[in-house]
């Protein structure tokens, strides 16, 4: 049993035909289920869960990158299959897991490819591309080492599962979400531009953060904002979810 | 020759790069090649690789199969295969590897062991005397 859910921004009135084509397509799939439009009086968490109990076995979210980040955290410990369906081709997960954009993305939920994928976790809130901290004097602590940076200055520090929204999943840099690691990528300011030498990585399962300036901010799939020091680590195998063909990983 | 034959020189990326703002203190075990442009205090062993930058400064005990070696060293440098040393180089220390390669201006300040046997072939002929 399909449960679509529509993220509240959908409600505008520049959707109403696209979210027309794709409820269409899914009859003609043969794949329609029950339809949920979010707004302020109904949050993502109670759909999700009412459906369960009545027996969704796949969460299909209608939406953008921030609404697929919003739902890994509410399906991430439950046993069900997560499909997306992005509004318009801007969506960097989507094209990362090979879903293209509007109504031609339902049959890729109709072929229903399933891939288990990794997810990242930062203190008890999971995420599915990357979590970042900007302009912090920051000391990450593992296992057997420390990595800190030389001089004090502004660096972009982000670990990594997808690593799209935070734009290192390059030609240079393959970020794989089913190889058990978090990558861990120092830029500074000078990288930034250039993407040059400066630029490291690491890969990890986990870490702790510590930044000099207590209290700073880590920001989660551009969505969450939380305070450090806090642990950042991997969480295999945690999510299921609906993948095209041209998915950029195996 | 041996410039093309070594595959440490050639490492354009890596599973881990120690870029040149960062800095890493401890232990640093891998089985994938290494890229050093930072500084590292502590111990590095990799079954695969490394590669040590112009501006990396490194104050540590190496491991290494083939190593490329362009920044500065102070700590024993232990490589599997092939050594190679350019202009900038300088090592504290003291090397041991199958084959090496220094370039003119390389500093290396250390007992030096190159070649397959655990002794050096001049000490075991004095033995036999």
């Amino acid at each position: 049993m399909y449960l679509y859910i529509h993220d509240n921004f959908l409600s505008a009135k520049r959707y109403e035909s696209a979210l027309y084509r794709i409820e269409n397509r899914l009859v003609d799939l043969g794949i329609k289920g029950r339809v949920v439009r979010l707004n302020v009086l109904k949050n993502m968490s109670e759909v999700v869960n009412d459906g369960i109990r009545q027996g969704v076995k796949t969460v299909v979210v209608v939406g953008d990158d921030s609404s697929f980040s919003k739902i890994i955290n509410i399906i991430a410990d439950k046993d069900v299959v997560l499909g997306i369906i992005p509004i318009d081709k801007r969506s960097k997960i989507g094209q990362l897991l090979g879903v293209p954009p509007g109504h031609a993305a339902c049959e890729t939920i109709a072929q229903r490819i399933i891939k288990t994928i990794d997810l990242g976790l930062v203190g008890n809130y999971y995420f599915i591309d990357s979590a970042i901290i900007r302009n912090e004097n920051t000391l990450l602590k593992l296992k057997a080492f420390n990595i800190g940076t030389r001089e004090p200055k502004s660096n972009q520090v982000s670990f990594n599962n997808l690593g799209v929204l935070s734009g290192v999943n390059t030609k240079q840099l393959s970020v794989n979400p089913t190889d058990g690691f978090l990558d861990l990528v120092v830029e500074d300011s000078e990288s930034l531009l250039s993407r040059n030498k400066a630029t490291s990585h690491f890969r990890f399962k986990e870490l702790t953060v510590e930044c000099a300036q207590p209290g700073a901010i880590i920001t989660v799939d551009q969505v969450a904002k939380l305070k450090t020091p806090t642990t950042v680590q991997i969480a295999k195998g945690k999510l299921k979810v609906i993948v095209g063909t041209k998915r950029l990983f195996d | 020759m041996f410039k093309e034959d070594n595959p440490a020189r050639d490492i354009k990326s890596a599973e881990t790069i120690i870029g040149a703002s960062v800095k890493v203190e401890g232990d640093f075990t891998s089985d994938h090649d290494i890229i050093i442009d930072g500084e590292v205090t502590g111990n590095i062993r990799t079954k695969s690789n490394l590669k040590i930058g112009p501006g990396a400064r490194v104050k540590a005990e190496i491991n290494a199969k083939n190593a490329y070696i362009a920044g500065g060293i102070i700590g024993n440098v232990t490589v599997e295969e092939k050594l190679q040393l350019t202009s900038e180089a300088s090592i504290k220390g003291n090397v041991n590897a199958t084959l090496l390669m220094m370039e003119m201006g390389a500093k290396l300040n250390g007992q030096c062991h190159i070649g397959d046997d655990s002794k050096p072939e001049v000490l075991s002929k004095k033995v036999e005397k």
